[in-house]
């Protein structure tokens, strides 16, 4: 895709610059294709991004399951049927995550919008988003790490602090939970992504 | 970094004034200085704030008598080590990982000599930055998501504290989890002086 636009761009830039002149052209066509191409794949990862983060946060406030589980009171008495809910709200690491996600959630969406008005080249905005990218990197991340360990305790519980599995139990929560985890983690890659580009960037321009 | 010093340096040549040429190299020298010295004592930092989290975490094995479960009168001896999670194995890992890491690239920032001027160097040294980064703040999220389970319990899913017995283990992973969140945020850092670092 990336190449394709590229052609296209070297193309319209050719055809527009040989009525002008052809001494001048030749260096300034190649930078502009190359600063077109870039922008339209930061574009192309920051849609990427919000639409993964948003994903994962309405998949994960979708998964409330609610079941019937016996719980013994008393050992000599037959148990006795509770209604139990699993919910993110209960699993600090769940909010955490939420909380997490749904600020990358915006934050692209605001530097979508930056990233379209920067079409002069503002050094200082392009340093403020690469900076701004390298906190949110940071933060899903961590609030990956955070979801996906809570997951594994849930998954396969942990015999030596006599934590039990739910996942037995509540299926349904466990399977969205896995999936909006699997989706943050793609997202958090587009924003690794986004980093790389705008980097290569920032040093070519320079130089 | 020295790329810094060649613009500036091709533009006071253009220049016939030789105050002014003497003026810039001089100014030039002195701030890439002060960005080497700060970012190689910030990777100094780094290595030794992951291994003092690594020895922490290593060390932090306790055993208790404990009645367990609960509701007997059977005591046991049991011990908590950070290997019966696997959380914690990957929050090691993780540890050693960006402390040899932060070897190699210590000794690269003192040994790159003309490399240093190469954009293909700043920008490898950014993006294996970013990498290590993504992978301590991932260790620190599962680390910490176990042991604030751990410190307070869940009583929704049934998961019981065991702050209350291990205070040897817990106060370790604390500890251990506040270096490797410093050694994160001077990631952070370096990743910001580095990128910054071609214009200042």
């Amino acid at each position: 895709m990336d190449e394709q636009s590229s052609y296209k761009t070297t193309n319209m830039e050719g055809t527009s610059t040989t009525e002008q002149g052809r001494s001048t052209t030749t260096t300034s066509n190649v930078k502009v294709a190359n600063r077109k191409t870039v922008s339209c794949s930061d574009f192309i990862l920051r849609i990427l991004a919000l639409a993964t983060t948003l994903i994962a946060v309405i998949v994960m406030a979708v998964g409330k399951e609610t079941k019937t589980v016996p719980v013994p009171i008393f050992p000599n008495l037959p148990p006795i049927n509770v209604d139990a809910p699993a919910k993110w709200q209960y699993l600090s690491a769940f909010v955490f995550f939420m909380v997490v996600n749904i600020i990358a959630c915006i934050y692209a969406a605001i530097s979508l919008i930056l990233s379209i008005g920067n079409r002069f080249g503002s050094k200082v905005l392009d340093l403020t988003v690469i900076i701004l990218d390298l906190i949110m990197v940071a933060l899903l991340f961590s609030g990956n790490g955070a979801a996906a360990a809570v997951g594994v305790l849930g998954y396969k519980g942990n015999s030596h602090t006599q934590w039990k599995k739910v996942c037995n139990v509540f299926g349904g929560f466990c399977r969205h939970a896995t999936a909006s985890i699997a989706l943050s983690l793609i997202g958090s890659l587009m924003f690794i992504l986004l980093l790389v580009l705008a980097t290569s960037r920032l040093h070519k321009r320079s130089h | 970094m020295s790329s810094v010093v060649d613009k500036p340096l091709k533009e006071s040549v253009a220049k016939t004034d030789t105050e002014s040429q003497i003026s810039t190299t001089t100014t030039t020298k002195t701030s890439k200085s002060k960005c080497f010295l700060v970012s190689l004592s910030l990777r100094v930092l780094l290595f030794a704030s992951t291994l003092a989290a690594v020895i922490v975490m290593l060390t932090s094995k306790q055993t208790e008598i404990v009645f367990w479960p609960f509701f007997t009168k059977n005591a046991a001896v049991r011990s908590a080590k950070y290997s019966h999670s696997p959380a914690f194995i990957y929050f090691v890992s993780a540890l050693w990982i960006v402390c040899g890491y932060s070897i190699l690239s210590t000794l690269n920032t003192l040994f790159c000599g003309k490399r240093c001027a190469s954009n293909k160097f700043l920008i490898s040294l950014v993006l294996s930055d970013v990498l290590m980064l993504g992978i301590l703040a991932s260790a620190t999220g599962t680390a910490g998501g176990v042991a604030y389970i751990g410190l307070k319990g869940n009583s929704h899913v049934g998961w019981i504290k065991i702050c209350g017995v291990y205070h040897k283990f817990c106060r370790h992973i604390g500890a251990s989890l506040a270096l490797s969140l410093f050694a994160s945020i001077l990631l952070v850092i370096l990743i910001m002086l580095t990128t910054v670092q071609n214009r200042c």
